[in-house]
């Protein structure tokens, strides 16, 4: 009888609270296809992505998180897709975006990438403690690209203030660290297929398979150049 | 076979430890605990580093949220993914070292010469419903309680940490509002700065040279663990401001004494009458970095007296008043993560009149407890971490009766190397060093009858843990 009485004072318990839901629009569900992207941005994305104090806006306050306010919105549904489909590998992507995504619908997806390059985004604090000379150094190279090694300028694709454009990133006002370990993931991606052309039955396995045109620009860059370069585009507004 | 005798077999073998090593790294490197296969991240994305406990803004909000956020079984929609199941198991195997082997002296727990399976937990829980989530832990140790003679040793398993919260967040433009309620069975559970007791950065199976003298206060220490079960209310405004308050009692029978095994009196598990727990903080993140500092309490109103094993349920009530300090610092950007935490706790005790006498010689006594510890961990793989713990208080000689002086004073070290081949598992070893018990750092202390000095419990453990 005790067992009895015990069993179902916690059904009460358990039903009572699990009644108590707070509905669709406050769920935190990576599983549900009905909870909206706009939900899913407040509830979950928001958690890195988000100031703190006003945390929706897409602006992150970790580098290793990237800001996402204002992206551009085809290139924000390409990498959530990717993710989704584990194509890229990055380490961050895996320690974190692959669980985010894994069961994210095309529409949420589609919402997400509307959501975030909607957000208005807001000059990096990072880039007040950059020393001047490397910023300068960056914008040299951003702008004028690096001749010895056949660099292209930056701006020549991602627009004169790194803005972005459709499926080509914005990457003004980006945090420093984040640019860098993207830039030496291609670089690596490069010395990847560099080794696989020298042996072709090697699995080549690249980071960013969709990432082909910034490998040679990431492997055409020391990596002091790569560090101006990102911190040259952190202080972007 | 069953379980016991295979770990016998194992038992004084480094076979062991390789065993976890090569079983760990056979495994996919996705396929981790509870809350892992709910969310699909790596430890690194909560854990600092990826060792737990320690967790990270993420960490911290995810369980601030309720354990929901994720996409898992939802048992009243009856939905399943068979291919996450919410169970996982952490094993741990390990060998003490150390040179008190007196028995009648409070010798260690484990004998000093094993390297065999210690600590095996159950896990469960994750999301129930999108705001009702639950940690459930199950714990079996092979060494419970000192040896008393030989290698004679108590096994023990039973609930461990089990925390069933509730919780809500309401996210506009310019405001961000956690609130929620949770039921636990031990105070400090709801802990999500790692900057109390119970989910402190040495958080592994310890077993150290048993009865050192190292008295701590009614809080911070581990006599009221998961005999008692605590409902509370918490808010957390703007990442900014965290406030939570509850109140914890003993339950012996009924529905929620699942919670503490039914643990009583009788087993040595103090018994609570209603018991305020509070916590305030305030909590900075910029950059890669981030800051918590806040206040701590509870008061205890415990029944019957520590120094008969809490045996007397109908006694006189203790009243222990716990008032306390902490603060965390972390800095989390990969390759390179770092942590350190501070808490400082002042208590009043208030003895109860039948402890007058027997196991307290003045009516109030004071302790102050201190806890400092700083982790670096590079790549998520190799970390170090330096703990210091210690006390001082009021001169109480049948309290104390190690000490020449009746003094509780203590301090002690407690350095430590870990590697991570990967994330499942963890290879370490670690070292308490005593440089103060019993207000003495020689050897005078009185041990049962036998003189012993602070350096004599020194103890080291090598250990790996898998946890899958």
């Amino acid at each position: 009888m005790k067992q009895i009485t015990k069993i179902l004072t916690l059904s009460a318990v358990a039903l009572t609270l699990g009644a108590c839901s707070t509905g669709l629009d406050r769920s935190r569900s990576l599983g549900n296809p009905q909870v909206t992207g706009h939900t899913l941005a407040q509830q979950v994305c928001s958690i890195c992505h988000g100031d703190v104090g006003s945390n929706v806006n897409g602006n992150s306050v970790n580098p290793t998180f990237p800001i996402l306010a204002g992206q551009q919105a085809v290139y924000l549904e390409a990498e959530m897709q990717e993710f989704h489909e584990h194509t890229r590998k990055d380490k961050a992507a895996q320690d974190m975006m692959w669980g985010i995504s894994r069961d994210f619908t095309p529409e949420q997806i589609k919402e997400l990438a509307e959501y975030f390059s909607h957000q208005k985004p807001l000059p990096n604090p990072a880039a007040a403690d950059a020393d001047p000379a490397m910023v300068a150094a960056g914008g040299k190279i951003f702008n004028e690209g690096n001749l010895e090694k056949a660099v292209p300028p930056c701006a020549a694709c991602h627009g004169a203030n790194a803005e972005g454009n459709g499926p080509i990133p914005r990457l003004a006002g980006q945090h420093a660290d984040y640019l860098y370990k993207k830039l030496m993931a291609f670089n690596d991606d490069a010395q990847r297929e560099e080794e696989h052309e020298k042996n072709p039955s090697m699995h080549e396995d690249l980071e960013r398979p969709h990432g082909v045109a910034m490998e040679g620009i990431a492997h055409g860059l020391s990596d002091a150049q790569k560090h101006d370069v990102a911190l040259y585009l952190q202080s972007l507004k | 076979m069953k379980l016991t005798s295979l770990l016998e077999r194992a038992r004084g073998s480094i076979l062991v430890l390789l065993g976890v090593v090569s079983l760990a790294v056979s495994f996919d490197a996705s396929a981790i605990p509870v809350f892992a296969r709910q969310t699909g991240f790596k430890c690194v994305a909560c854990h600092v580093g990826g060792e737990y406990p320690q967790l990270t803004s993420l960490g911290r909000m995810f369980k601030l949220t309720g354990y929901t956020m994720g996409n898992a079984n939802d048992i009243f929609n009856l939905t399943t993914n068979i291919d996450r199941p919410p169970v996982a198991v952490m094993l741990q195997a390990a060998r003490q070292y150390y040179t008190n082997t007196n028995p009648a002296a409070g010798n260690g727990n484990a004998p000093s010469s094993s390297m065999d399976m210690q600590v095996v937990s159950l896990f469960t829980g994750g999301h129930i419903t999108d705001n009702l989530g639950a940690f459930v832990q199950w714990t079996w140790n092979k060494y419970d309680g000192n040896i008393t003679s030989g290698s004679q040793y108590t096994q023990s398993s039973g609930i461990d940490n089990t925390e069933f919260r509730w919780a809500d967040r309401i996210v506009t433009a310019d405001s961000d509002l956690i609130y929620g309620v949770y039921a636990n069975n031990r105070s400090t559970m709801s802990d999500v700065w790692n900057s109390t007791e119970n989910w402190t950065s040495d958080w592994i199976g310890y077993f150290n040279a048993g009865g050192a003298p190292a008295p701590t206060t009614f809080l911070m220490g581990s006599s009221a663990q998961h005999g008692e079960v605590g409902v509370g209310a918490y808010v957390f405004k703007d990442k900014n401001w965290y406030g939570e308050l509850g109140v914890y009692k003993s339950v012996t029978h009924g529905p929620l004494s699942f919670m503490t095994g039914g643990a009583t009196g009788s087993t040595g598990v103090p018994e609570l009458d209603p018991s305020p727990y509070y916590r305030f903080a305030y909590n900075k993140e910029w950059g890669p970095h981030s800051f918590q500092a806040g206040i701590h309490g509870m008061t205890s109103y415990v029944h019957g007296d520590p120094g008969l094993g809490y045996s007397d349920w109908s006694g006189t009530i203790s009243t222990y008043r716990d008032v306390g300090l902490d603060a965390q610092y972390q800095y989390v950007l990969d390759p390179h993560y770092f942590s350190a935490h501070f808490r400082y706790t002042h208590e009043d005790m208030n003895n109860s009149s039948a402890m007058i006498g027997t196991s307290a010689t003045n009516p109030t006594d004071t302790l102050n407890e201190t806890w400092a510890d700083v982790t670096y961990i590079y790549k998520a793989k190799y970390g170090a971490m330096l703990f210091y713990h210690g006390a001082t208080g009021s001169t109480d000689a049948l309290m104390n009766p190690a000490s020449p002086t009746g003094s509780p004073n203590w301090q002690s070290w407690m350095p430590s190397v870990f590697w991570a081949p990967v994330q499942n598992v963890r290879i370490g070893y670690m070292y308490t060093f005593y440089t103060q018990l019993g207000g003495v750092t020689g050897n005078t202390l009185n041990m049962g009858g036998t003189a012993l000095s602070p350096h004599d419990f020194n103890t080291s453990m090598l250990y790996a843990t898998l946890i899958y």
